[in-house]
């Protein structure tokens, strides 16, 4: 990795030192070798110090006029749903739409649906990462932050939706500590290890961002203009100066965390499947589940990565380092796990039929029959046909009808957590105790509230740090090649 | 600062004190030095030495005002822990004392066993001293209890609407007594409730010879007294039936819900669960014929649906084929020949029903309904007569009720005909009298009107006079049950608003100085201390009961005369029946949380009345759709019935099983004035209660009327799917075979059978599949007592279906009221519940739509299984459910944090999660819905609300709470405890008795789980299956014995016993064809493409098949 370090440094360090009156603005092209004929990963031939230049910009200069409007409203989104969470703990848990069958719904539906978004961010950084897979620089950094984003809106939904939420966060009752009681928690419930999973992963995926930050936050510590900003960014940046033994401790921890992050991957969702797969509800019951949850993770987690990053592509002139071949990309891994999520669907039934078991066969003729199955069809709609789409190149490119896909994605992906919580639960094993769920206002507005704290994190984060990894991006630049024919320390740039 | 105390307020009578002679004369000196703040020579500044004292003493004071702040602020209410002056006798703190009373009914009375906890009765118990008796009550006596606590009864007495001390009132009826004295009684009327209390009866008779021109009447709205009046006219003499129904092979009820709403339901289940035994000739059989969908009829093997009009028809065409059968033509089968004209039964049906009766002679009933008119009352004991039934299933005793002068008709007549006073003794007649009579405005013309009454209500609106009635928990009182045994009514508590008793009332009228209740009826009761004592204590007076008539003494020709006279009614239009709410009664009960809260035995329906209609007739009036709520919330259309100019409006709810063109009204709902628990339950259907057609109106016109109306129910899906949930057979078929509940659903599929590992010890009986998972209590066998492991079976056979066990459950573990927008949200918290399931032959020639007109009915009770290998219990992250070393499946309601994922595992759905701090839900509005978006309605609305737990009339509602069981906050899982304070109490007292001895093992049949305990059909057994010889062991051996969803290996605890049918092989019930079995079981053939009586099926994967496999050999 010593061409990322010195294309870094030459970013980091020389930029400074150049005149940028006498720089040539556009490099001179040398035909690449056929090896390297790929679509370049920053279009245009963009130099070093523009990618610099673009990206700490945004965090420099004034937020655009769309900013402010876009805060102030999911700001309002956020105390929307603080308040209500407010009430709801004040009041009790009944101010949802919850009842005796269905003693969850949309609490752990949006649990669910959050902690699936936070997947893309982990499996950007880490999985691909450690997969060699460059095209992952220009998007990781953001992915990752919305995977924090999501992980503290998902985080939310287990803790409130208790009936004593004091007693829940008292440790001794979740956490475990030794007590006088001598009363452990109950090691062999999912939701116990879903506090362990959870806490895990949202604490290696914020030490794995903050890692992915600290070469960048030197960055802007040296360009910044005022002392606020510069003792702010400086303190985070841990007195980086692009050393060697820094690059190299760097790269090592970074090499560690990707490491460590991608079982998480794997086990957080696989866990948060247990909540189902554990009990013995018809419908959850299922040994699919852990493999068909990290899939629809991924699934729900690119879409979510795209519905934020094609805005902000164009929102802040991106085009060069987030290319539609990044957005191909990512389509590809929604056409992917899009359909391993259809199969999954498709072999539940069968199973359900093959077992025998005729509780089991009805939890699933219920889905698609039953009263709930305009959520059933809905899922059907969103989740396995509307990727295919992606099967066309040409609606791949096409920006706006990925932005459109992956949130019907979205939408597809909470019903599906919906359809498998409250459908399995709403009609389980004794006909008497059939029921039905409507949500309250106050559920619809927690939900869409939950957004307001995400849509509030991001455009913090987005306005106060680099949205995409500049070190990392110039590493995968062709300057950053030595085998390039304008990389390498050749002194043409 | 000078801070002035604000001046004691003096009371404005009374004594006036003074703190001496200065003050008392008011002078000048004394007011300047009370106004001093501090008194002389305290201003003034010390010198000197002081000083040095004086900053020593003030450093200390500020010192110790300091502390005093602080640890006053830290400071605990100050509580005084007064000991009693004088020990009452036996009395330990913390322990509960029992005494003896009974609770009067309609001309009867429930002997009861009151639990009371320092001087406050917190459970009610029927006596199981009395000869006869199990123990067991009804819904309504259990509910009763509540009724004591309520913050809304009369605690008052009012005149004009002003209050007044009892002194008054005392005053008052000794005045009126003198008053009347003078003119003996003229004008003088009483109204009054029936009544069983030999005291009453006998101050009744003083009064009549104090003034022998004052009338009585007795007004009842719905007035058992039916039947008592036909048996009279054949015995013409005063009597009243008795039924022994465990001596009937065979009943025939004529539109009789002798299990459910009619009088003595409890006695009559109890006999009709003893003679409900599944063995040959052993076993009875019901037939019934009934126009509404009842507990009786959904019980009954056969069940004949016709409207309400033709019930006579039917019951004379069986009359006509008995006496054909017998032999014993005359007069009256003539009579009923002609009156069986125009019916609409069939012919088969009835030939089979009567065929069957006469080859029981001797043990065959017949009972008719309160509903039904005199006509089939008197064919049914005409029938009992010619069917030898009195005497073995009937006795006939002379009635112990006081003579009256006639029905609230003729006191509506004699009213209008001018009175002085009007005294009415309870009831509400007001609300309940018969519409057409006007009796409020034939009440207004009375001078005085002086009501006796429990609440202040529709009655005490016009009153002029409201004197607050004590609750029988409160007052001296004797009664008789209905074989004629005098019962006490002793008191558990001083009346809690100085209420007055109905005996003390009489007395006063009739001049007798000073009567104390307990004087009154110890007068009546005798002299002889001893056997006062005795009575007090047992609860009875032995041998109290009068001798039962000779069959010999009837006389049919009165009632063929009066049959010859009786013209059955042609139905035109629309039939209304106005029956006895299951729930609040005729309205007694409507403020009563409990009951209106425990759902309608049939309909689920909870907190209100609906317009019930069958399915044809529902397509009829283009609603069919109202059965279908798909989203859960039953909004139901409106439905408008007039008979003639009077109209009656209310949600609808087609109910299979109603016989069509018939409209089914709950008496008891829609009260104008009622207390907060009751105000918008319900609608009224006492308007088209009229003097002559009573409970059965015809001519009805039904429409529709615009808009929905929400109506709350606990179940909302009725049929089983084809799953055994409840697994039945017919008599024979269990003959056959009897383990064939064994060899149902996939525990039949399972394929190695290998005896339960722990079949020795007795945990489980049944045999199991193997689960990968150790069981837990294998995994540490040190932890689990050798001693007492306790079990459950519920007879599905026995139970009926009451909601006595419901009822008893929420009073015995203090489980709260949620209202009607929490039950229609699905939250209700009762612990205990019963599962009503309707099947029908889909496959029968009629198409399941006409099949489902005539469903068959089981019901399950439904509670915690405290499954050996728990789901909930694995799935709780902090540990707050788990097993205890005897096998109880505990709530640490501490530990709870409320996930509800314990709720969401359960398979049998029994988790009860507290939405809201339903404990402390306004009780304003319980019934209404929630009116508005934000409104949640009734519930404390945390901090955001007013918090009415701080009311004084809190302090009320909180002692009818049991102290033995905690009251649950917001946000905990509760759920059925096997009544663990009863366990530990029985095992406390065994410990105790047996000392150092060792054997603390409790004795079977010591503890009695509250819903086992007010089971009339004990149908629930609890015990100790470690012990082989227990009840409950030999049950867990009975081969009907099975576990519901015994496939997922949750080893419940709780096992159930096959319910048997015994249906009349020659009969094809209704108009469906083909009826083999109980539809149930057709049904789960048709869905699982199997039958447990098919040779081998089942049993062959495992032991006989398998037999010789490795792992049988390894097992075994």
């Amino acid at each position: 990795m010593a061409t990322a370090a010195t294309a870094a440094g030459h970013g980091a360090g020389k930029m400074g030192s150049l005149d940028p009156l006498n720089a040539p603005p556009v490099l001179k092209i040398y035909d690449p070798p056929k090896e390297l004929e790929r679509e370049p990963l920053v279009l245009n031939n963009r130099s070093l110090g523009w990618i610099t230049d673009t990206i700490a910009g945004i965090c420099e200069k004034p937020m655009p006029a769309w900013w402010w409007p876009a805060f102030i409203f999911s700001a309002g989104g956020m105390m929307m749903m603080f308040s209500l969470v407010a009430y709801l703990i004040s009041t009790g848990v009944g101010v949802w739409g919850l009842n005796q069958p269905a003693d969850w719904a949309w609490d752990i539906t949006n649990f669910v649906f959050w902690i699936g978004i936070g997947h893309a961010g982990t499996l950007i950084s880490a999985v691909l990462f450690l997969l060699r897979q460059k095209w992952r620089t220009s998007i990781n950094r953001s992915a990752e932050a919305m995977t924090l984003f999501a992980v503290a809106c998902a985080g939310i939904f287990p803790v409130v939706h208790t009936g004593r939420v004091w007693f829940a966060l008292y440790p001794g009752f979740l956490i475990p500590v030794p007590n006088a009681n001598a009363i452990w928690p109950q090691f062999l419930s999912p939701l116990l290890w879903d506090v362990f999973a959870v806490s895990t992963y949202g604490t290696v995926s914020l030490l794995f961002w903050y890692v992915g930050l600290i070469p960048d936050l030197a960055t802007l510590r040296d360009r910044a203009k005022t002392l606020l900003r510069k003792f702010g960014y400086g303190l985070f940046a841990l007195g980086w100066t692009n050393s060697n033994r820094h690059w190299s401790n760097y790269e090592k921890a970074y090499l560690i965390f990707a490491g460590l992050s991608t079982p998480l991957v794997l086990s957080v969702h696989s866990i948060v499947s247990f909540d189902f797969a554990v009990s013995q509800v018809p419908g959850w019951h299922t040994t699919i589940f852990p493999p068909y949850f990290v899939a629809g993770a991924i699934f729900s987690g690119f879409g979510m990565v795209l519905t934020l990053l094609i805005p902000l592509r164009s929102l802040f002139n991106l085009h060069d380092i987030i290319t539609k071949r990044h957005i191909e990309l990512m389509c590809k891994v929604i056409l992917a796990t899009g359909s391993i999520v259809g199969y999954a669907y498709g072999m539940e039934f069968f199973i359900a039929w093959y077992g025998g078991s005729p509780y089991e066969l009805y939890a699933f003729k219920n889905r698609a029959f039953g009263p709930y199955a305009w959520a059933y069809w809905s899922m059907i709609t969103c989740n396995v046909i509307s990727p295919h789409l992606f099967w066309s190149r040409t609606l791949r490119m096409t920006p706006i009808i990925v932005w459109c896909v992956s949130i019907v994605v979205n939408i597809g992906m909470w019903f599906e957590r919906f359809v498998i919580i409250v459908t399995s639960l709403h009609r389980d094993y004794l006909p008497s105790s059939w029921g039905y769920f409507t949500p309250t206002w106050v559920d619809v507005f927690t939900f869409v509230g939950s957004f307001g704290l995400f849509m509030t994190l991001f455009l913090l984060f987005i306005r106060f740090l680099p949205a995409i990894a500049i070190s990392e991006v110039k590493a995968v630049t062709p300057q950053a090649d030595p085998h390039h024919p304008q990389g390498g320390a050749k002194g043409r740039h | 600062m000078k801070t002035i105390p604000p001046p004691c307020p003096e009371p404005e009578v009374g004594p006036k004190y003074w703190r001496s002679l200065d003050q008392l004369a008011e002078k000048p000196e004394f007011r300047q030095w009370m106004e001093r703040e501090f008194q002389a020579g305290a201003s003034l500044a010390p010198e000197g030495e002081a000083r040095r004292d004086w900053i020593k003493l003030m450093s200390a004071s500020f010192m110790l005002a300091g502390l005093g702040g602080f640890a006053t602020g830290c400071r605990r209410p100050e509580e005084h822990l007064t000991p009693f002056a004088k020990q009452p006798e036996g009395y330990v703190h913390g322990k509960a004392q029992h005494y003896a009373t009974a609770m009067p009914t309609r001309g009867s009375a429930v002997a009861l066993v009151a639990k009371s906890h320092d001087g406050r009765p917190v459970k009610l118990e029927g006596n199981g001293l009395l000869p006869g008796s199990n123990g067991g009550t009804d819904a309504f006596t259990q509910a009763s209890l509540l009724n004591l606590y309520d913050p809304d009864r009369a605690y008052r007495h009012t005149k004009a609407g002003a209050d007044v001390k009892i002194e008054a009132v005392r005053d008052l009826l000794t005045e009126t007594g003198r008053k009347f004295a003078a003119n003996g009684g003229e004008g003088l009327i009483f109204l009054a409730e029936r009544s069983s209390s030999p005291t009453r009866a006998r101050l009744q008779e003083e009064l009549a010879q104090k003034f022998p021109k004052s009338k009585w009447f007795v007004h009842e709205a719905v007035d058992f007294a039916v039947s008592n009046q036909a048996l009279s006219v054949l015995y013409g003499a005063d009597v009243q039936p008795d039924y022994q129904l465990e001596n009937a092979r065979r009943i025939l009820s004529l539109d009789c819900d002798f299990l459910g709403t009619e009088a003595e339901a409890y006695r009559l289940i109890r006999g009709y669960a003893k003679g409900r035994k599944p063995a040959k000739d052993a076993m009875n059989r019901l037939y019934a014929v009934e126009s509404l969908m009842t507990i009786t009829g959904g019980n009954a093997d056969h069940r004949l649906r016709v409207r309400p009009t033709d019930v006579v028809r039917v019951a004379a065409q069986v009359g006509v084929a008995v006496l054909e059968l017998l032999n014993e033509g005359g007069e009256l089968a003539s009579t009923l020949k002609s009156l069986s004209a125009g019916t609409p039964a069939n012919p088969q049906w009835v030939a089979a029903c009567a065929k069957d009766l006469v080859s029981q002679k001797g043990n065959a009933v017949v009972l008719a309904g309160y509903t039904q008119p005199l006509a089939v009352h008197l064919i049914a004991h005409a029938l009992n007569q010619v069917l030898k039934a009195v005497g073995p299933v009937v006795s006939v005793i002379k009635s112990s009720e006081a003579r009256n002068d006639g029905t609230i008709a003729d006191c509506v007549s004699a009213l209008q005909a001018g009175a002085d006073a009007l005294i009415i003794l309870g009831g509400n007649p007001v609300y309940d009298a018969p519409a057409d009579l006007d009796f409020s405005a034939a009440a207004r013309k009375a001078k005085t009107v002086i009501r006796w009454g429990y609440y202040e209500d529709e009655t005490s609106q016009m009153a002029s006079w409201n004197l607050s009635a004590t609750h029988f928990l409160e007052s001296w009182g004797d009664a008789r049950t209905a074989n004629g045994t005098v019962v006490p009514i002793q008191p558990l508590i001083e009346p809690l608003f100085a209420g007055l008793t109905d005996i003390e009332l009489l007395a006063r009228l009739a001049g007798i100085d000073k009567p104390l209740p307990l004087d009154l009826v110890k007068t009546t009761f005798g002299t002889d201390e001893a056997a006062w004592r005795r009575f007090l204590h047992d609860g009875f007076q032995e041998g109290s009961a009068p001798k039962s008539l000779e069959a010999s003494t009837a006389q049919l020709g009165k009632a063929t005369t009066l049959l010859a006279a009786y013209r059955a009614p042609a139905s035109s239009d629309f039939d209304v029946v106005l029956h006895r709410g299951a729930s609040v009664d005729d309205g007694r009960f409507n403020n009563n949380g409990w009951q209106q809260e425990a759902p309608d035995p049939i309909t689920k329906v909870t907190w209100e009345n609906v317009i019930l209609v069958s399915i044809a007739t529902a397509r009829e009036l283009g609603i069919a759709d109202a059965a279908n709520a798909s989203d859960g919330q039953y909004r139901q259309p409106v439905l408008k019935i007039a008979l003639g100019n009077r109209v009656v409006e209310g949600p609808v709810w087609v109910q299979p099983g109603l016989a069509d063109k018939t409209i089914g009204l709950a008496l008891g709902y829609g009260r104008k004035v009622t207390g907060r628990v009751g105000r918008g339950s319900g609608f009224d259907a006492f308007p088209l209660f009229l003097k002559d057609s009573r409970h059965i109106a015809t001519g009805a016109k039904v429409s529709k009327v615009a808009g929905r109306r929400l109506v709350a129910v606990t179940q909302e899906h009725g049929l089983m799917e084809g799953r055994p949930v409840i697994r039945e057979a017919n008599l024979a078929q269990f003959e056959a075979k009897p383990d064939f509940a064994k060899h149902m659903d996939l525990e039949a599929h399972f394929p190695h059978y290998v005896p339960f590992k722990a079949e020795s010890d007795g945990r489980n009986v049944d045999k199991r599949p193997q689960n990968i998972y150790e069981h837990p209590y294998d995994q540490n066998p040190s932890t689990v007592s050798k001693i007492h492991q306790w079990g459950m079976v519920i007879d599905l056979t026995s139970c009926v279906g009451c909601n006595a066990c419901v009822v008893a459950c929420q009073s015995e573990n203090n489980i709260p009221i949620v209202g009607k927008d929490q039950v229609a949200r699905g939250r209700e918290m009762h612990w205990m519940r019963i599962d009503r399931y309707y099947s029908h032959d889909p496959k029968s020639e009629l198409g399941s739509d006409a099949a489902a007109e005539d469903p068959q009915m089981a019901v399950q009770p439904m509670l915690c299984q405290h499954c050996e290998s728990a789901p909930c219990e694995s799935v709780c992250p902090v540990n707050a459910t788990v097993h205890d070393d005897e096998g109880l499946n505990v709530m640490a309601y501490n530990r709870c944090i409320g996930t509800r994922y314990c709720a969401n595992n359960c398979p049998y759905k029994v988790r009860r999660f507290n939405f809201f701090d339903y404990n402390k839900r306004e009780t304003d509005y319980a019934s209404a819905q929630s009116q508005h978006f934000f409104n949640f309605g009734n519930l404390y609305k945390g901090p955001f609300g007013q918090n009415r737990n701080e009311a004084p009339e809190w302090e009320i509602v909180k002692l009818v709470r049991n102290p033995d069981v905690s009251v649950r906050m917001r946000g905990v899982m509760e759920k059925c405890s096997f009544c663990v304070q009863r366990v530990e109490q029985a095992k406390i007292s065994r410990k105790v008795e047996v000392g150092n001895s060792g054997d603390v093992a409790v004795r079977d049949g010591d503890i009695r789980t509250a819903c086992q305990q007010a089971c009339p059909a004990e149908a629930i057994t609890f015990g100790n299956v470690l012990d082989p010889e227990s009840a409950v062991s030999k049950l867990k051996h009975d081969p009907r014995n099975y576990s519901v969803l015994g496939f997922l290996d949750t080893r419940p605890r709780v096992t159930y016993l096959a319910r048997i049918r015994n249906p009349n092989t020659e009969i094809v019930d209704a108009k469906i064809e083909g009826r083999s079995g109980p539809d149930s079981l057709r049904d789960y053939e048709r869905h699982r493409h199997e039958n447990p009586f098919e040779s081998g099926h089942g049993d062959a994967h495992g032991e006989q098949k398998h037999s010789a496999t490795p792992v049988q050999k390894g097992a075994a």
